[in-house]
């Protein structure tokens, strides 16, 4: 449904996409992810046909997306950077007017509008300005105006940046029930976006492509060891040594007291190998030995430790693996590690606190 | 693409920039300037001491009777000071035209719509035309009053000509306030370019008045102003129908380009 090769563009001297080639199949979601200023969001506004490429070509819906831009165009919804928004329009209004310029006939637009806003959570919103809606309502109505003309490929870009963890949630929700009808083409710096709701992620970094995978097998490529963390009440070193005779256990670490939630706790961290599940053996062995367990909690290993072992690999090699370049490497990791750590906490996951 | 999908499209633009027009206040503080100065103009030019009848009834008592059309007299002094008023009000009216669509983002929309350019450029220009010359109804209404009284009473046709000569005129320079609002995301540094380009076309008139020979014939043909006061004299000169239409059709164009020449040096 979309392809996309060897396509490079560069603003003036600056290079901002060089050589990317992928693919999306009918009916999947692929996640686009990356740093700020990977190149996102000129790849998306490519594919929408907003910008001509430097070079390469560009395929969606088999349309090429500028010599038949207009086809192109028929065929997509695309949610840009910013939610293209009239603030003093409705949102019925405003949905009415996206349906007649994008070709929805007259008869049609109603029912379309309708299902658009109900598909998005508008329904009671229906009647108010746009400049009276908060942040959160306006990303969504950015989503309704982009699926109201029921286009086979749908472009969005960052859709849940400034949203409450509730609506992120409803927004990921939604975007699931689209796929199947509709191929889906999402770009974030949010990590466990893409794990929740794509098919296949593709991580650009710094205008590359580093990788394209499945998340899941993104994760098992990289994915070592997994970790427990392990909270008990009682003699640490009685702990330590229980752990550490278990079988397929790497090593025990203690962690920091301070995590511990109450006097007499203590934590540690269990590495063990990723194909074994030592889950069950770890609660046994702290009873057995007359501990209290106060929590056990599994950390996958997660999209975050993937994306930082590519992008930092791919940014040492880039540049020669010259200091500065390392450096400039590791400070882009540290940018989007704080945006991954605000998106985990922000979303409802597995990998709990491990940041910290 | 079929011409009735492009007419459905210019309908779709028109709609939403007129409705946009209709909701501002600005275009509320717009029209309640024009309309103020513009009905103390025709008061001041019918009734003042030093207004027209005024100016007819000295001459009668006097002994020497003007021999002037009092109401052609009225009708082309007053629509020369409208075109003048409109000349500070029209760059307000144009100015936020493409600006506020790049400052919202929302050109991005209609640069990913099936829609071309010059749909969205036309769409545009027949709105902002279209509140213009609602603009001038109530005008229009008070002129008919005074009018009325008029013995014996004046051509249908002149009044026509005279308001068809003003909308072409504020037509030929919304077409170029248009491009030059497509230039730029700031609507003040909108306003402040299409009111230097008034004055630009101030300028040429005079010059074009102020030469001699073939030179200043050429300039004064292409100010806009001088083909005005034709047609506020009831003159329909084909010549000046089509330099009308052609500022208009340039503006059109240039507005298009420069949105589609937006797409390729945006960084």
């Amino acid at each position: 449904m979309i392809e996309v090769e060897q396509l490079s563009k560069t603003y003036g001297t600056t290079e901002a996409i060089r050589d990317v080639t992928f693919g999306v199949e009918p009916g999947e979601i692929l996640g686009f992810l990356g740093p700020n200023g990977a190149g996102k969001t000129t790849t998306m506004r490519i594919l929408a046909g907003y910008l001509p490429a430097s070079s390469g070509t560009a395929r969606v819906a088999n349309y090429e997306v500028h010599t038949e831009s207009m086809a192109v165009r028929q065929n997509i919804g695309y949610l840009p950077e910013s939610p293209p928004l009239y603030p003093e329009m409705t949102v019925a209004g405003f949905l009415h007017f996206v349906g007649r310029i994008k070709g929805v006939s007259a008869g049609d637009r109603p029912q379309r509008v309708t299902s658009a806003l109900e598909r998005c959570g508008l329904a009671d919103k229906r009647d108010v300005l746009i400049r009276k809606l908060s942040k959160g309502y306006r990303q969504r109505v950015g989503i309704a105006q982009a699926i109201v003309h029921d286009p086979p490929v749908i472009i969005l870009d960052e859709p849940t940046v400034g949203l409450d963890p509730r609506q992120i949630i409803e927004v990921r929700h939604l975007i699931k029930s689209l796929a199947g009808q509709h191929t889906i083409i999402l770009s974030t710096h949010i990590l466990p976006e893409v794990s929740m709701t794509c098919d296949r992620v593709t991580i650009i970094n710094r205008g590359r492509i580093v990788a394209t995978d499945s998340p899941e097998d993104l994760r098992a490529r990289l994915a070592g060891e997994t970790t427990y963390e392990v909270e008990i009440q009682g003699d640490p070193r009685v702990a330590q040594q229980q752990l550490s005779t278990l079988a397929n256990i790497n090593r025990v670490e203690p962690m920091a007291d301070q995590g511990a939630t109450g006097p007499g706790r203590h934590r540690f961290l269990v590495t063990a190998p990723s194909t074994t599940d030592p889950g069950s053996a770890i609660a046994s062995a702290v009873v057995q030995a007359g501990l209290g367990l106060f929590e056990l909690k599994r950390d996958r290993v997660s999209l975050e430790d993937v994306f930082i072992n590519l992008t930092a690999v791919d940014g040492v090699a880039a540049t020669g693996e010259t200091e500065d370049g390392a450096e400039a490497a590791v400070s882009s990791v540290d940018s989007f590690q704080a945006h991954a750590a605000a998106g985990n906490s922000a979303a409802v996951t597995d990998q709990g606190e491990n940041a910290e | 693409m079929t011409i009735n999908t492009v007419i459905a499209n210019v309908i779709a633009i028109y709609r939403r920039e007129l409705q946009t027009y209709f909701f501002s206040p600005l275009s509320y503080v717009v029209a309640t300037i024009f309309w103020l100065i513009g009905g103390f103009f025709l008061v001041v030019a019918l009734l003042s001491p030093a207004g027209l009848i005024a100016q007819v009834a000295a001459a009668d008592q006097s002994g020497f009777p003007a021999n002037v059309d009092v109401a052609y007299e009225f009708l082309k002094g007053y629509l020369g000071l409208l075109g003048s008023l409109s000349m500070f009000i029209l760059p307000m009216l144009s100015m936020g035209l493409y600006a506020d669509e790049r400052k919202l983002g929302t050109l991005e929309l209609l640069a990913t719509s099936p829609i071309t350019n010059w749909a969205v450029a036309l769409g545009k220009f027949l709105a902002v035309l279209t509140f213009y010359t609602s603009l001038l109804l109530p005008i229009m209404l008070c002129e008919a009053i005074a009018l009325s009284a008029s013995d014996p009473p004046i051509q249908p046709l002149v009044l026509f000509l005279g308001h068809l000569g003003l909308v072409l005129l504020a037509g030929g320079i919304l077409s170029l306030g248009m491009f030059i609002s497509s230039l730029t995301e700031s609507t003040v540094l909108a306003a402040i370019m299409t009111f230097g380009l008034v004055l630009l076309l101030w300028v040429v008139d005079l010059v074009g008045q102020a030469l001699q020979g073939g030179l200043g014939e050429a300039v004064a043909h292409l100010s806009l102003l001088r083909h005005y006061t034709e047609f506020t004299q009831g003159i329909l000169d084909l010549s000046s129908l089509t330099l009308f239409v052609s500022y208009i059709v340039l503006g059109l164009f240039l507005t298009a380009q420069s949105i589609e020449a937006l797409r390729f040096q945006r960084s």
